[in-house]
Order: structure tokens, then C-alpha cells, then sequence
């Protein structure tokens, strides 16, 4: 899965343009991820043009990302 | 809910659509799942004086920042080319307010436009597309039906994914573009551009001029380049770094002020191989309607607004909302003017960026004002020619230009 550093993204939509799975897509307000679409491509890592994605490949779920990341990336 | 058409993103393309086919009477309603139409702003901010011309449009006074007079061109051992008219080439918008003012122009005519509403799928019925489900502000959806689906949506077009249309982007079709806005900068009302693979490897720095002393200053590069480590140990492209490395080396803008801090991704390959299906368009940048060359998209969003507002029309005429009769009045017409157009500069996009910086050095020391105006014209031949003369090894790269 993908984790957006939410200060920092400017809402672009570059990652949801070049995402194969649809996986992630501009709401109005900020950009929301699936990551149960993700395939973990890192495609839209390449293309943000603010450098605030980061991916941990193979995890599926929030819970299951270390506490450090958690708390950098202010998920709870 | 019920309407002729539903148009999906209130930008330059859906509001020029809804603006003309709600003056021919059709019922349109436009959906945009921002807050507010035009922000985030997310572009350069230029616009040629052709379409707005060509639509009968005068744009008032708060929609700019400035007019454009012209433009300069710098090589990457600082050769200066440039071009002035006396009249207005163009202006630099303030994007907001401009989005803003051609919604108005919409809904002064009737048409309906609903921001903070979110298209999360579209209806079918028996295979055909019938309408789409909307939600206001993440609340749980409602129906709306329609005979036409237009996508407006810009470069995420992720509604027009789900009717079938393959509006993924390749990073290799995309420019991954950083901008502030600066303040100050004393500009000549030109377009500044600055090429070179040290500054922006397949790509340019722009300088956009704007009013009180300020600019647009961006970058674009090549999305699919490993320029630098990014997040998490993966290599890409880095716009940022090239953008505060160049305005670091620039000396009027190394002590400027950032009163703006955005960016975006542009679409520099080519239009989607198909605009049209039963009961649905696509036009503007979610049909890739995008200049190669230098990016520029409200034009052509317009254009294709336009365009396909007609087609609309036609087709409630003629009671028919057929692929064949969308194509046949948007999308043929698009593709015999515009479309070839673009192709042209798809294929010197394709040319330059396999230019080196000795031979970008070559081109700018020995190229005129007036090649370049053939260039952008799309007469590649004679200016190709020149050059060949004086440094021949270019014909591996140029060659392609000269069919």
C-alpha cells in the first residue's frame, strides 16, 4: 500500500493519473487511497511532483504499518 | 433527478460545454467534486488569444493578471530568441477567478452547476450507460440519468475509466511539473522559456509574467526519468529540485518571495484513440487534448467544449445518441483539424527530447525568431534543413522531421 503525506500533497492528481487500479482518486478535498487495489507499482511515487508518497509493499492495511510510520504519516 | 446531459468537472472544457448547449436549450447540469471551481489551481496560467477570439469571448478584467506580448526562448548557455508583437498574444490568467468567470458565463444561460458533488459510478442498464450516482460531500449517493455523459474531468478522468475509456497515463506521456507563484519579478509581459538537460531534463523552465511584479515560475520533466532518490529509497523524477536548483543559479528570482506553492502533471502524449461512445463524450484533458510541446490544455478544453457541445445539440435534434453520431459531429471534425495539428507536435516532442545539450547548443546559436515561428507552425522541413548544414550528425535525430 501507498501512505500520502497529506501536509505536504498540492492535490495534483498526478498519482491517480498514472495509477493502473484506480487505487487512489482526488474526493474534493484530499486524495483518498485503496489499498486493497494497490499492486504496490510505485508508478505514482515516480510521478508526484511533491515527493509526499511512500509505498510499503505487501501491506494491505493500516494496523499492520509499524507505529513510527503511523505516527510520521499521522494515521493514529 | 432527470436532465438532457451530465457533465462531469466545471473546468475551462465542461463550462464552455454546459455554456453553449444550455443556450441551445438542453437541460445540462454540471457536477465538480472540488469545493470551490478553480481551486486547486494547477497550471501555468497561459492562454492563447485564438479560441477566446474564435468564441466571441471578451474576457473582463479580473479574469487576468497580464497581457502577453510575446515570447523568449533561452538555450542552455543562456542563447536568447525572441519574438514581440505589437498586439496581444495571450494573457496569463488568474485561473481561478477565470474557471470561475466561465462557469457564470454557464449558468447565466441556464445551466446547472452543483460543486462538492462527487461522481462515484455510473448507472447501466442493459449495457447502456444510463447515468451516474453522485454524492454531495461523501453522503450517500443519488441517481441522476441522462441521454448524454460528458467527461470533463481533467487529467484523473476516473468516471470516464469506468465507462470504458483508457485514460491511464504512461509516465512516459507525462510531464511532472512544479510552480510558485514569485514576487518580484520585473518581466517584459514576455513568456520566458529555458531549455537544457541540466535545467529540465525533457523539459522546459517556464517564467509566466504576472501583474504587480509577479510570475509564474514552473518546471516540467519527463515523469518517467530517474533523476534523484525519491520517498522510500524508489528513483524518479524530481521537478522540485530542478525547480529551486534554477531558481537558485537565476539571479532576479534568487532572492524572490513565494506566494504560491503548487504543481501538476501534464499530459504531453498523444489524444485518446477514441473521444465518443454511445451516450458519452469525453473532451478537454481527460481526452488528452493536451499541446505536446508546451502543454497548454485551456485552449483546446474549450475547443472541444465547444465542439462537442454542437454534437450534443445535433444529436437531440436528431434524437439519436449514438457513437456514430457523436463522432461523426465532435470527434471526426476534432481530429481532421486539431488532432493532426497535434500529432505534428507529438512527433517533434518525440525529436527533441533525444537532443543532447551540444546539440540544443547548436540549434539555439544558430536558429532565428522566424524558424521558430515555422516550427511551432509545424513547417519543420526548411528550418531542419539549415541546420543539417552546419552540423549533419543531427540527420540521425531530425530526419523524422523531414516526411
Amino acid at each position: 500500500m501507498i501512505v500520502i503525506n497529506h501536509d505536504g500533497c498540492i492535490l495534483c492528481v498526478g498519482c491517480a493519473s498514472v495509477c493502473p487500479k484506480n487505487a487512489i482518486e482526488y474526493i474534493g478535498t484530499r486524495m483518498a487511497t485503496y489499498p486493497e487495489l494497490c499492486i504496490d507499482c510505485g508508478l505514482c511515487v515516480k510521478a508526484c511532483p511533491a515527493n509526499v508518497i511512500e509505498m510499503f509493499p505487501g501491506i494491505k492495511n493500516v494496523d499492520e504499518l509499524p507505529k513510527e510510520v503511523r505516527r510520521k504519516y499521522k494515521l493514529g | 433527478m432527470d436532465v438532457d446531459v451530465v457533465v462531469i468537472g466545471a473546468g475551462p472544457a465542461g463550462t464552455t460545454f454546459a455554456r453553449i448547449a444550455a443556450q441551445h436549450g438542453l437541460e445540462v447540469v454540471v457536477f465538480d467534486k472540488r469545493k470551490e471551481i478553480g481551486n486547486p489551481v494547477r497550471c501555468g496560467e497561459g492562454l492563447g488569444a485564438r479560441e477566446v477570439v474564435r468564441q466571441g469571448l471578451e474576457l473582463p478584467r479580473f479574469v487576468y493578471s497580464t497581457e502577453i506580448y510575446g515570447a523568449k526562448v533561452v538555450g542552455p548557455k543562456g542563447q536568447t530568441i525572441i519574438w514581440r508583437g505589437k498586439d496581444t498574444r495571450g494573457w496569463v490568467l488568474e485561473r481561478k477567478f477565470f474557471d470561475k468567470w466561465l462557469a457564470e458565463l454557464a449558468t447565466d444561460k441556464g445551466a446547472k452547476i452543483k460543486v462538492y458533488h462527487r461522481v462515484v459510478d455510473v448507472i447501466r442498464e442493459n449495457g447502456k450507460l444510463v447515468g451516474v450516482k453522485v454524492s454531495h460531500g461523501g453522503r450517500e449517493p443519488f441517481d441522476v440519468r441522462a441521454k448524454l455523459i460528458v467527461s470533463a474531468e481533467g487529467m484523473e478522468a476516473l468516471t470516464a475509466r469506468k465507462m470504458g475509456f483508457p485514460t491511464v497515463h504512461r509516465l512516459y506521456d507525462v510531464d511532472t511539473c512544479y510552480e510558485y507563484e514569485m514576487q518580484p519579478y520585473d518581466h517584459e509581459n514576455l513568456i520566458e522559456l529555458y531549455f537544457g538537460n541540466e535545467i529540465a531534463p525533457r523539459g522546459y523552465v517556464w517564467i509566466f509574467p504576472k501583474a504587480n511584479r509577479k510570475a509564474n515560475v514552473g518546471i516540467g520533466i519527463g515523469a518517467h526519468l530517474t533523476t534523484n532518490v525519491k520517498r522510500g529509497g524508489i528513483k524518479g523524477a524530481d521537478p522540485k529540485f530542478f525547480l529551486d536548483k534554477f531558481i537558485g543559479n537565476f539571479e532576479p528570482l534568487k532572492d524572490s518571495n513565494t506566494l504560491l506553492d503548487f504543481g501538476g502533471v501534464i499530459s504531453v502524449g498523444a489524444p485518446l484513440a477514441k473521444f465518443t461512445m454511445d451516450n458519452a463524450m469525453v473532451i478537454g484533458t481527460a481526452a488528452k487534448q493536451v499541446d505536446p510541446i508546451h502543454g497548454g490544455g485551456i485552449a483546446l478544453a474549450m475547443e472541444a467544449g465547444f465542439l462537442s457541445a454542437h454534437a450534443a445539440i445535433k444529436a437531440f435534434e436528431e434524437k439519436n445518441f449514438s457513437e456514430k453520431t457523436l463522432y461523426k459531429y465532435y470527434e471526426k471534425p476534432w481530429r481532421e483539424t486539431t488532432g493532426k495539428k497535434l500529432q505534428r507536435r507529438l512527433l517533434l516532442r518525440k525529436v527533441l527530447e533525444k537532443l543532447n545539450d551540444d546539440d540544443l547548443n547548436f540549434i539555439f546559436d544558430n536558429i532565428s525568431a522566424d524558424d521558430l515561428d515555422k516550427v511551432m507552425k509545424g513547417e519543420y522541413a526548411g528550418v531542419v534543413k539549415k541546420m543539417l548544414v552546419g552540423r549533419p550528425q543531427l540527420m540521425k535525430v531530425l530526419g523524422a522531421l523531414l516526411s
